[in-house]
C-alpha cells in the first residue's frame, strides 16, 4: 500500500532538491555552450510543467549521463504522485549497471518513501548480493530508514551490516544517528566521537543530534566526549554541546586544556566565533586569551578587550592589553587605546584614563576623542566627583542628551534633568533600567535623597546604595515602595537577610497596595524558603496569594508553596 | 506571626469577595472539571480533602468534564484560592437546573462519602517522584501511606481501602535489569535490599517473596479491596499469580534456570486481567511476556507510541466504568512504560476496557472485578513523560496541572469514595 508522495514526500524531497538541482545544472549547457537535453527538461520541471518533464527527461535518458536525468525523473515523479513509474526504469537500468550505488540508493528511496516495505527489503537484498563487501547498501538503507523515523528497522540493518562485514567501525555515523534516534545517548556519544575523529566535518551533526539529551544523561555524554586521550573534534562537539545547553563555561572547559598547538589554536578560534554569536563574551574573551598565550596578537587582543568590555569585566581588558603598552605606533593606538580608556573610566580610575587619553590620544580620530572624553566624564561619575564629571561632559563637542548627563543630574538629585537625559537611552543595563522606573514612579522635581542612592551605586558601594534607597523612601513618598523594594533586594543581594526581611515587612505593612509589595512578599518566601524556615515561608506566600489574587505573580507564588510543602520536587 | 495571620484571614475574606463578587453566599460550590477549571489535578486534592474533613460531596458524572459538588464554606474556598482550583458558585435554583440537565442526558450524579484510605506499595525511603500515582497524590495534597513487602505479609493491606502498584517487577527479576546495570550503585542496592527483606521474611530468594506478595495482594482484592496498577507492575503481578507453581524467574535471580514448559503451568485460573500469555524465556530479552504491545526495551519488537481513546459509557447504568473514564480530554497521547499496553489477545472476557487505540492489537486502560473488589490496569509510567528514561528528572505537575492522562489515575483514587448505589440493570 503507497502513501500519497504528493505531500509527505515532496516535503522530504525539497532536503533532497537543492543539492541534487546543482549536480543538474553543472551539466546543463555543453562545451559549445548550447543547452542540452536536461536543461530543457529541468527548465520545463522550474516551471511546473511536470508532464512534460518527465517526456524531456525520459528523452534526455538516451542522450545525456544518466544519473542527473533519473533523479529528474524521481523529482517529477514524486510531484505528480507517480513515483511507482521509475521503478521499472530502474529495473532496467539496474540490469546494465548492476552496481552502480547511486541507482540502488534512488531505488530504496523510491521503495521506502512508498512503504512498499517487502520490496524494499528485495532491493536491499539485490544490492548487497551485487556488491558483497561493500558497506554502502547497509549505510544507505539505514539513513533512509532513520529518516523516515523507523530507529529499530535500522538497527536491525546495521546490525546485519556489521555481522556482515565483520566490523563494527564502518557505520559510526549511522549507529550514532540510531542510537541517538533510540535515547542511548551515552552511547550515541560513543558512536559521535569515533565518526568525528574519521570524518571531522560530522561535527555539526554530531552536537545536533545530541543537542536534545535530556539533563540526566547529559553528564555521561560529557564524560564519553572528554574521556582521555584528547580529541579534539569530540572536545570540539562537547564545546558546541555545553554551548546551546546554556552552559558557556563548561563550554570553554571542554577545550581549555587542549594541548598547545595548531589544532588546539583553530579550535579555540572557532569557539570564540561561536560563543560571540551567542554573547557569551567572558568565554570568547578566554578562548581568544588562550590563542594570545601561544601567538601575541594586537588585533585579536583588542576583540578579546571588546568581548571582555561587553561581558562586563572591565578589569581583565587591562590585563590583555598590557603587553602593548610600550607600542605607541598609530595603528596599535587606534586599535587599543578606546577600549583601555573605557575599562578605566567603567573601573572608576578616570586620572589614569585621563592620563593615558592625554599621552596618546592625538592618534585618534575627533569623534572617537570625543566619545572616550564622554568615558571619561563617566569615570568621574563612577569615581563620585560629579563636578569634573560635568566639567568632563562640557569639553565633549557631542550632544548632551544622553546616559551620562542624565546620570550626573540624577546623582545630583536633579530627577527633572534625569528625565531629559536617560529619556533618549537605548541602553538596558539594570542600573539605567532601574532609574527609568524609579524616575516614572515619582512627580518629584529633585530629591537629592535618591541623588546619593545612584551616587553609590554608580560608585559600586551597594551597602551605602541599599542604606540610601530605604533612606530616600522616607522622603520621597510617592515612590517609596520602589525605593524600599530596591534598597531589599540590594540588603538580600549583600546577603544581609535580616535587614531584607525588615525592609520587605516595612513595604507589606505599609504600602500593601503598591505594585512592588506583592513582589516583595515573594521574595521574602524565597529567602525564608532558603533560609529553611518553611512554616513562615508557607504563611507568606498564601497571605501573597489570598491578598492579591489577581497579580501575575500568583503563579509563582503557587509553585513556591507546592515546593515548600514537598508537593512537587524541588528544582535541581 | 500573629499579625500576619491576622492579615490572612482578613486577605481570604477579601479574596472571596474578589473572586466571587455576584454570589457572597451560595449554597453549593461547583467545580467545574471541564477547560474553564484551572487545575484539574488538585480539583481532586481539594475533593478529596473536603470529604476527610466530614464534608459529602457529588461527582457529576459526563457533567462539563466530570465535575465536583462541595458544600460552599469558607475553609473549602480558601483551600481552592490558595490550590488555583476555579469553583462556582450555586444557589439552589442554579443547583435544580444543572440536575435538571444532567437528567435529560448521559449524565448523573454519584454521591461521595469517605475519603478512602491509600496505600503505595513502594520500598521504603524512596523519594515520591519516580510514581506516577505517589507524584499525583503528593501534588493534590492526597494522604498516603507506604507499605513495602514485610507490610503486605503481615497483613496490613485489610487497613486500606485502595493500594497502588507501581513498576515492581514481581516475578522477582528486578525489571530483567541486571545484565545491563548490575554494578551501577542504585540497582546495586535495590537488588540487596531485596535480597534482605526475603531473607528477614523467610524466603530463599526473591522471586518466592514476591510470588507471595503477590498472592496477598491478589486476596486482598478478592476481600473487597481497590486495586490500582500502572506500568510493570500490571503484568508481572498477573505472571507472578500465574506462576504459583512453576519458576519463570532466570537463574540470576534465584540460582535455578526457568522452566522450560513453564508457559503450560501457568494458572490463569487464579489472576485477575489475563489469560493465555506467554513468559519470554530469555534472560537475555528485556520482556517479560506478550502481555505488554508495545515492549519498549526490545529494539527490535518496539512499538511506536499512538494516542488512546477513552471508551464512552452509560453514566446511568455504568457509573464505575464512567466514573474512571472522567476527563477534558477524550484522545490522549500514549506512554511508554515497562508495560505500556496490554495486548488484546490475552484479556480475559469479563475485562471492561477503558481505552484503547484505534485499530491496534493492544489496549491501554482496563478494569474489572475480582472476588468482592476491583482491579483497575494503566498501561506506561508517566503520563507527562512518554518516553521516560533510567534516571530521567522527575516531573514537575506543577507544570502540567491539567494533564488528562493524571486525571486517569486521580480518578481511580476517589471512586472508592463514592457510595454504592443499587445497580440499575
Amino acid at each position: 500500500m503507497g502513501r500519497s508522495p504528493s505531500a509527505g514526500g515532496a516535503r522530504r524531497f525539497g532536503r533532497w532538491l537543492l543539492p541534487l538541482l546543482l549536480v543538474v545544472t553543472t551539466s546543463a549547457v555543453d562545451a559549445q555552450g548550447t543547452l542540452t537535453m536536461p536543461a530543457k527538461a529541468l527548465q520545463l520541471e522550474q516551471e511546473g510543467k511536470w508532464r512534460e518533464a518527465v517526456t524531456a527527461y525520459r528523452a534526455a535518458l538516451r542522450e545525456a549521463s544518466l544519473l542527473p536525468v533519473v533523479l529528474g525523473l524521481e523529482r517529477v515523479y514524486s510531484q505528480l504522485g507517480w513515483s511507482d513509474s521509475l521503478l521499472p526504469l530502474l529495473d532496467s537500468l539496474l540490469l546494465r549497471h548492476p552496481q552502480d550505488a547511486q541507482l540502488r540508493t534512488v531505488q530504496l528511496r523510491t521503495l521506502t518513501w512508498m512503504d512498499r516495505d517487502v520490496d524494499a527489503r528485495g532491493a536491499f537484498a539485490a544490492w548487497r548480493a551485487a556488491a558483497p563487501r561493500d558497506p554502502t547498501p547497509f549505510r544507505e538503507y539505514a539513513r533512509l530508514l532513520l529518516g523516515d523515523g523507523r530507529a529499530t528497522a535500522a538497527d536491525t540493518v546495521l546490525r546485519e551490516g556489521q555481522r556482515t562485514l565483520g566490523n563494527a567501525r564502518d557505520f559510526p555515523v549511522e549507529m550514532a544517528q540510531l542510537r541517538s534516534a533510540l535515547g542511548l545517548w551515552a552511547a550515541s556519544a560513543a558512536s559521535w566521537r569515533e565518526a568525528v575523529e574519521q570524518v571531522q566535518f560530522m561535527e555539526p551533526s554530531a552536537a545536533f543530534s545530541l543537542l536534545p539529551a535530556p539533563d540526566s544523561v547529559r553528564d555521561a555524554i560529557r564524560d564519553t566526549l572528554a574521556a582521555p586521550p584528547v580529541s579534539i573534534p569530540a572536545r570540539r562537539v562537547l564545546a558546541s554541546l555545553e554551548l546551546r545547553w546554556r552552559s558557556a563555561r563548561d563550554a570553554w572547559r571542554a577545550l581549555s586544556d587542549l594541548p598547545a598547538g595548531d589544532a588546539a589554536e583553530v579550535a579555540w578560534l572557532a569557539f570564540a566565533d561561536e560563543a560571540e554569536q551567542q554573547q557569551q563574551w567572558l568565554v570568547a574573551r578566554d578562548a581568544l586569551r588562550a590563542v594570545l598565550e601561544l601567538k601575541p596578537d594586537r588585533d585579536l587582543a583588542a576583540r578579546a578587550a571588546s568581548d571582555a568590555m561587553s561581558g562586563g569585566d572591565p578589569a581583565s581588558v587591562l590585563a590583555l592589553v598590557a603587553p602593548f603598552d610600550s607600542d605607541s605606533d598609530s595603528a596599535t593606538v587606534e586599535r587599543l587605546l578606546p577600549v583601555r580608556v573605557r575599562a578605566l573610566a567603567e573601573l572608576g580610575r578616570p586620572v589614569e584614563a585621563a592620563r593615558a587619553l592625554d599621552e596618546r590620544g592625538a592618534a585618534l580620530a575627533p569623534t572617537v576623542r570625543a566619545q572616550l572624553t564622554r568615558s571619561l566624564a563617566w569615570g568621574w561619575v563612577r569615581a563620585g566627583d560629579l563636578q569634573r564629571a560635568a566639567a568632563a561632559l562640557a569639553e565633549s563637542p557631542m550632544s548632551d542628551d544622553d546616559r551620562i548627563t542624565g546620570w550626573i543630574a540624577l546623582s545630583q538629585g536633579d530627577l527633572e534633568g534625569a528625565r531629559r537625559g536617560l529619556r533618549r537611552s537605548l541602553e538596558t543595563s539594570p542600573d539605567i533600567v532601574l532609574a527609568q522606573a524609579l524616575l516614572a514612579r515619582t512627580s518629584a522635581l529633585t530629591a537629592p535623597s535618591i541623588g546619593r542612592a545612584f551616587l553609590a551605586l554608580a560608585q559600586r558601594d551597594s551597602l551605602g546604595a541599599a542604606r540610601a534607597f530605604r533612606a530616600a523612601a522616607d522622603s520621597v513618598r510617592d515612590a517609596a515602595a520602589p525605593l524600599l523594594g530596591t534598597s531589599a533586594r540590594l540588603f538580600a543581594a549583600l546577603g544581609d537577610t535580616e535587614t531584607a526581611i525588615a525592609v520587605w515587612s516595612r513595604m507589606v505593612d505599609r504600602y500593601p497596595s503598591a505594585p512592588e509589595t506583592t513582589e516583595a512578599e515573594l521574595e521574602w518566601s524565597r529567602t525564608l524558603l532558603a533560609r529553611g524556615d518553611r512554616a513562615s515561608a508557607v504563611e507568606h506566600l498564601e497571605h501573597l496569594i489570598l491578598t492579591w489574587p489577581a497579580s501575575a505573580l500568583v503563579p509563582q507564588a503557587r509553585q513556591a508553596l507546592d515546593r515548600a510543602r514537598e508537593r512537587i520536587p524541588s528544582s535541581p | 506571626m500573629n499579625r500576619l495571620r491576622t492579615l490572612s484571614r482578613r486577605a481570604a475574606v477579601l479574596a472571596a469577595l474578589l473572586l466571587f463578587p455576584a454570589v457572597l453566599q451560595a449554597q453549593h460550590l461547583l467545580v467545574p472539571m471541564d477547560d474553564a477549571q484551572r487545575n484539574h489535578l488538585k480539583a481532586y486534592g481539594l475533593m478529596y480533602n473536603a470529604l476527610k474533613d466530614g464534608n459529602r460531596g457529588e461527582w457529576f458524572l459526563n457533567y462539563r468534564g466530570g465535575s465536583f459538588l462541595l458544600p460552599d464554606a469558607p475553609a473549602l474556598r480558601r483551600r481552592a484560592a490558595l490550590d488555583g482550583v476555579t469553583v462556582e458558585p450555586l444557589d439552589n435554583a442554579a443547583l435544580g437546573a444543572v440536575r435538571g440537565e444532567m437528567a435529560g442526558g448521559n449524565m448523573d450524579a454519584v454521591a461521595l462519602e469517605k475519603a478512602p484510605k491509600i496505600a503505595i506499595y513502594t520500598p521504603p525511603s524512596t523519594p515520591p517522584w519516580d510514581d506516577a500515582v505517589t507524584l499525583a497524590l503528593q501534588y493534590a495534597g492526597i494522604e498516603y501511606t507506604t507499605v513495602w513487602d514485610d507490610e503486605v505479609i503481615r497483613g496490613d493491606l485489610a487497613k486500606y481501602d485502595w493500594l497502588h502498584l507501581h513498576h515492581e517487577d514481581f516475578t522477582g527479576q528486578l525489571n530483567k535489569l541486571y545484565l545491563q546495570f548490575r554494578d551501577t550503585p542504585w540497582f546495586v542496592e535495590q537488588r540487596s535490599r531485596s535480597i534482605a527483606t526475603a531473607e528477614e521474611l523467610g524466603y530463599p530468594d526473591i522471586p518466592a517473596l514476591k510470588k507471595a506478595v503477590a498472592d496477598r495482594i491478589r486476596q486482598y482484592v478478592e476481600n473487597g479491596g481497590f486495586l490500582f496498577a500502572m506500568c510493570g507492575a500490571t503484568e508481572t503481578l498477573e505472571l507472578a499469580i500465574a506462576a504459583h507453581a512453576t519458576d519463570i524467574a532466570a537463574s540470576y535471580a534465584d540460582g535455578t534456570p526457568m522452566d522450560p514448559g513453564a508457559n503450560a503451568r501457568l494458572d490463569w485460573q487464579r489472576t485477575m486481567a489475563f489469560q493465555d500469555a506467554h513468559v519470554e524465556m530469555s534472560p537475555f530479552t528485556n520482556a517479560m511476556s506478550d502481555i505488554d504491545g508495545h515492549q519498549v526495551n526490545v529494539p527490535s519488537r518496539r512499538q511506536p507510541l499512538g494516542q488512546f481513546t477513552l471508551f464512552s459509557f452509560s453514566a446511568k447504568f455504568d457509573p464505575v466504568a464512567t466514573m474512571l473514564v472522567q476527563n477534558h480530554r477524550n484522545v490522549i497521547p500514549d506512554f511508554y512504560g515497562v508495560t505500556t499496553s496490554f495486548a488484546k489477545a490475552t484479556l480475559k472476557p469479563g475485562d471492561t476496557v477503558l481505552a484503547y487505540e484505534d485499530g491496534a492489537p493492544w489496549v491501554k486502560y482496563i478494569h474489572g472485578d475480582y472476588g468482592k473488589g476491583s482491579w483497575t490496569f494503566l498501561g506506561g509510567h508517566d503520563p507527562e513523560d512518554p518516553q521516560h528514561n533510567i534516571g530521567a528528572a522527575p516531573t514537575d505537575l506543577s507544570l502540567h496541572p491539567s494533564s488528562p492522562g493524571y486525571r486517569l489515575i486521580l480518578n481511580n483514587v476517589l471512586f472508592p469514595a463514592a457510595k454504592k448505589k443499587p445497580l440499575k440493570t
